[in-house]
């Protein structure tokens, strides 16, 4: 169901009223879930079970956290297996899990065929739970869960990508040994196809865990409400990744109904509307026949359509977040802020602290601070930071198309980052020399992350430079809408800023982009973000 | 002491937060309830008089042959106001599909054209088929886009080439497309054949009940070659690369062209043209029809909504089954057609609508099961016109 299609206004024709007639009962986190639950399984049903498997196993790996000392046990463990746990709840867990892994085995070794891979891939994980209820560890319930949702992301979305370079270096090695697709290991009537939104709802289920862990929030002791948490309608698919922090204590009590949350979703909504279906959309067509074709065009097109591209993607993206802040917003939630105008910014740095702040924000504090993050001199820091960088370019996708492009940026920061903190630099460079080098180097890298190869990023990049450029024929109409919103972010940021104050201005740009999504749009397809 | 965790990159300058913690975001532009109520009201202006005003600013003057041109078929807006735009006691609106608009003929070769021609009451014979229609997309047109068909004489046709399998019948549960499924009941009854997703049947009720969405698909069709104005610019003109014609071109300009007639010489369609030709021509033999029962057909039902509703609207109903191709039916099929002739004469019998059988034209004047040549058109006018039955409707007046 996607934000900008009918199904989904009449959703939440259904969703709000019944909602805010709720919020004085104790059924709106439940109502709030099952919205959540259908506004997913809309999608695909059976893949709801995935969200709901995630979600169950992370709560209660808490749970059982929540039983063991906050200090590791100083005793060795061999003395502690023979010992086992003496807190109730961990015994039952063990006798559980240990019974279960019988099970599993049992079922691995004996059961349907299309079903073995899946009952070992459990019996592994219910192993593991033996043994972490046995020790009485959080740090093994704790590996428990980023093992479970790095699992799953791996399986599903980059499974296939290492099976094939796999079968590639048997082939060069001229093995005859080849790596079944991971589809045969699919359990019998499901597709292998990648979960909408599986790196968004993974990430948040684990962060849960992380922070729990280290003592960073509290256990959340009613399910659903976690549940919600995890797969809360307006941000399951493609974020902003949020935080239990920011979340969870707003899911705590119904938030009160007031008239200025509606304007407010609704003004955030409009906008990420107006930015995904009038201008994203538009940007596809030219972008898809140029990149979908890439040897049939000149350098200006190419050169173009990345440029085309670079925009694309950020009123997609940026679009669904607004949308997604506006639909929480209106029901009093507040999700955090994705973007900041990322391509106003003057260093490649300062561009990741702009966009998709989330996802950054969630490598520092996950991957980054975890790996040392500067604390251990110059290298050791752009070791960390290139290990990020390429990271969250897999993330993305599962082709070294993403990953080159996370590279690029990994080294451009690196190359620039004593560049951009000289007073030179700061001080000397006009501020739209600054905007423009990013501006030119983020679009550059995104020439890898939008190719559908290797081969074709390396012949668009060739070809950039190589041959004639000629008119690249961008309509007017979409360098316009462009332009339009340039203006208004650099206006924006700023000493003139208080200009878009006006009300009238307001209210005229509203009534522009509700009038012309009703007359100039059609169609469009689904958000960008939702592949990863 | 260890260094200072930083962020992997620092932003460059710390937003203030409002209070409440709430960031409202760089392009958001917030609106108080009552700015939105002001925009909701402008919206309502521009929505609900923009469409009206048009049609002062926009020529559009239908001559006595016109017809919806065949690249407009699709624009029920204009099919609206070329209903708006007739008046006189004498005319007579004749509602089908291709057959009425005359699908291998010019509009001077129609049945319209003919009856006109050859009225002995100076009658006037309005053209109002569609190109592409069937009774499901009939139906629909006649209930969201000919209010204005109301104390009218109106000649119905009856075409049972939508009766003659169960893929004709859109009964078929396969998916297909079809023509003018914008048109077609969207969830209830439900059409097998109809494959569209939840998005596309709201969108598509929502234009048959919302004035400004069928005057948005009006400029669409008529001025932008039935696209949307950003696809507009970026139409492939089949060069390799795209050379994108209307990149720089100015909307406006286009605006001002005017709605696009029919082509003077359409050179598919005409005595001159190469489609017009009998049908054996090509070697086609009499064949099987795997007609469906009525009892069970959606065309057929959906046609008995459209008798109704025309009768509901008041106007005099008349009528006219086919003449289907009979030189096209299996010999041993014949008696299986003449029964469904029989029961539709006996519906409409016994709903008091009028009706006319014309014989079936000669082998020669028809293009395919169902469609004559100019030269049918003439005949079945002429047939028409001496029909004691049709000439005492048709000489009796407007009510």
């Amino acid at each position: 169901m996607l934000f900008f299609k009918w199904p989904f206004l009449l959703f939440m024709l259904v969703v709000l009223p019944v909602f805010f007639s709720l919020r004085k009962t104790r059924l709106w986190i439940p109502w709030l879930l099952l919205a959540s639950y259908f506004f997913y399984g809309w999608w695909n049903p059976y893949y709801l079970l995935l969200v709901i498997y995630s979600t169950a196993l992370d709560y209660l790996l808490v749970a059982l956290m929540d039983h063991c000392p906050l200090a590791e046990q100083p005793t060795p463990i061999s003395s502690r297996i023979a010992r086992g746990p003496t807190d109730p709840f961990l015994r039952a867990a063990f006798a559980a899990a240990a019974v279960l892994t019988i099970l599993l085995v049992c079922g691995a070794l004996l059961g349907p065929p299309s079903l073995r891979p899946t009952f070992a891939a459990f019996s592994v994980l219910v192993f593991l739970m033996a043994a972490g209820a046995r020790l009485a560890s959080r740090r093994i319930w704790l590996f428990i869960s980023i093992f479970n949702n790095l699992a799953l992301l791996l399986f599903f979305k980059y499974a296939r990508f290492v099976v094939q370079n796999l079968n590639h270096v048997f082939d060069w090695l001229n093995l005859s040994f080849k790596l079944a697709d991971p589809s045969t290991l699919m359990p019998h009537g499901f597709s292998y196809i990648l979960p909408v939104g599986i790196s968004f709802f993974t990430f948040q289920s684990m962060s849960y865990t992380i922070d729990f862990y280290f003592g960073r929030v509290q256990r959340e002791r009613n399910f659903l409400r976690f549940a919600t948490f995890v797969c809360f309608f307006p941000q399951l698919m493609a974020g902003p990744i949020e935080r239990a922090k920011q979340i969870l204590p707003q899911f705590q009590k119904a938030p009160p109904f007031e008239l200025g949350n509606i304007a407010d979703g609704l003004s955030l909504f409009l906008v990420g509307l107006f930015k995904k279906v009038a201008i994203a959309n538009y940007l596809a067509i030219y972008v898809d026949r140029v990149y979908d074709n890439p040897e049939s065009f000149g350098g200006a097109r190419l050169a173009m359509a990345t440029f085309a591209f670079a925009w694309q993607i950020y009123f997609d993206f940026s679009g669904y977040t607004d949308m997604a802040r506006g639909l929480a917003r209106m029901m009093g939630f507040n999700l955090v802020l994705n973007f900041k105008n990322p391509y106003l910014a003057s260093g490649l740095g300062e561009f990741w602290s702009r966009w998709h702040i989330s996802l950054s924000t969630w490598f520092r504090d996950y991957l980054y601070i975890p790996l040392g993050g500067n604390r251990g001199g110059t290298l050791f820091t752009y070791r960390n930071l290139l290990i990020v960088f390429l990271v969250s370019g897999f993330w993305h996708g599962s082709a070294w198309t993403f990953l080159i492009w996370g590279g690029l940026h990994g080294l451009g920061v690196i190359l620039t980052r004593e560049l951009e903190r000289s007073k030179f630099y700061r001080d000397r460079v006009p501020i739209y020399a600054k905007r423009a080098w990013v501006f030119l180097y983020v679009s550059f890298a995104w020439i890898f992350f939008r190719a559908a190869s290797l081969d074709d990023a390396k012949l668009i990049v060739t070809r950039i430079f190589t041959t004639a450029w000629h008119d690249p024929r961008l309509p007017a109409l979409a360098l316009a809408l462009i332009l339009l919103v340039w203006l208004y972010e650099i206006i924006y940021e700023s000493r003139v800023q208080d200009l878009l104050k006006f009300s009238s201005l307001r209210v005229g740009l509203a009534t522009f982009m509700v009038l012309y999504l009703t007359l100039c749009t059609s169609g469009g397809g689904a958000f960008i973000y939702f592949q990863f | 002491m260890p260094a200072p965790i930083e962020t992997i990159s620092p932003p460059a300058k710390a937003e203030k937060t409002p209070p409440g913690g709430f960031e409202f975001g760089a392009t958001a532009m917030r609106l108080s309830a009552r700015q939105w109520l002001i925009v909701i009201a402008l919206v309502a202006l521009v929505v609900t008089s923009v469409p009206r005003i048009w049609k002062t600013y926009e020529p559009f003057h239908p001559g006595p042959d016109y017809r919806i041109p065949y690249a407009l078929s699709k624009d029920y807006w204009l099919y609206q106001r070329r209903l708006e735009r007739t008046s006189g006691q004498n005319n007579i609106y004749i509602v089908g599909d291709s057959v009425i608009w005359g699908e291998y003929v010019r509009p001077d070769g129609t049945l319209s054209h003919f009856l006109t021609e050859q009225s002995p009451r100076h009658n006037t014979y309005l053209n109002c088929g569609v190109n592409g229609l069937f009774p499901l997309a009939i139906e629909g047109l006649m209930r969201n886009y000919a209010q204005t068909l109301q104390h009218k004489r109106v000649i119905l046709h009856c075409n049972l080439l939508w009766m003659s399998s169960p893929r004709a019948d859109l009964s078929e549960p396969k998916p297909q497309a079809f023509n003018h499924s914008r048109l077609v009941p969207q969830f209830m009854p439900r059409i097998p054949a109809y494959s569209a997703d939840a998005s596309e049947r709201i969108s598509a009720f929502l234009d048959s009940h919302v004035q400004f969405f069928a005057w948005t698909n009006h400029l669409q069709i008529a001025y932008f070659d039935q696209h949307s104005l950003p696809e507009w610019t970026l139409q492939d003109d089949g060069s390799n690369p795209p050379s994108y014609p209307n990149a720089y071109r100015n909307p406006i300009e286009v605006l001002k062209q005017g709605i696009p007639s029919e082509l003077a010489n359409d050179p598919d369609r005409g005595p001159s043209s190469r489609r017009h030709k009998p049908w054996t021509t090509g070697g086609a033999e009499p064949t099987h029809f795997d007609w469906v029962d009525l009892d069970h057909s959606l065309q057929w039902n959906a046609f008995q909504h459209v008798v109704r509703l025309l009768q509901h609207h008041d106007n005099d109903v008349l009528v006219v089954i086919g003449p289907f191709n009979r030189h096209m039916i299996a010999p041993e099929q014949q008696a299986t057609f003449e029964a469904m002739i029989t029961q539709v004469q006996n519906w409409l019998a016994q709903n008091q609508v009028q009706y006319v059988t014309p014989d079936t034209l000669p082998s020669e004047m028809y293009a395919d099961a169902s469609h004559p040549l100019t030269q049918g058109y003439q005949e079945l006018a002429r047939e028409l016109l001496t029909n004691q039955t049709f000439a005492k409707w048709a000489n009796r007046g407007a009510k």
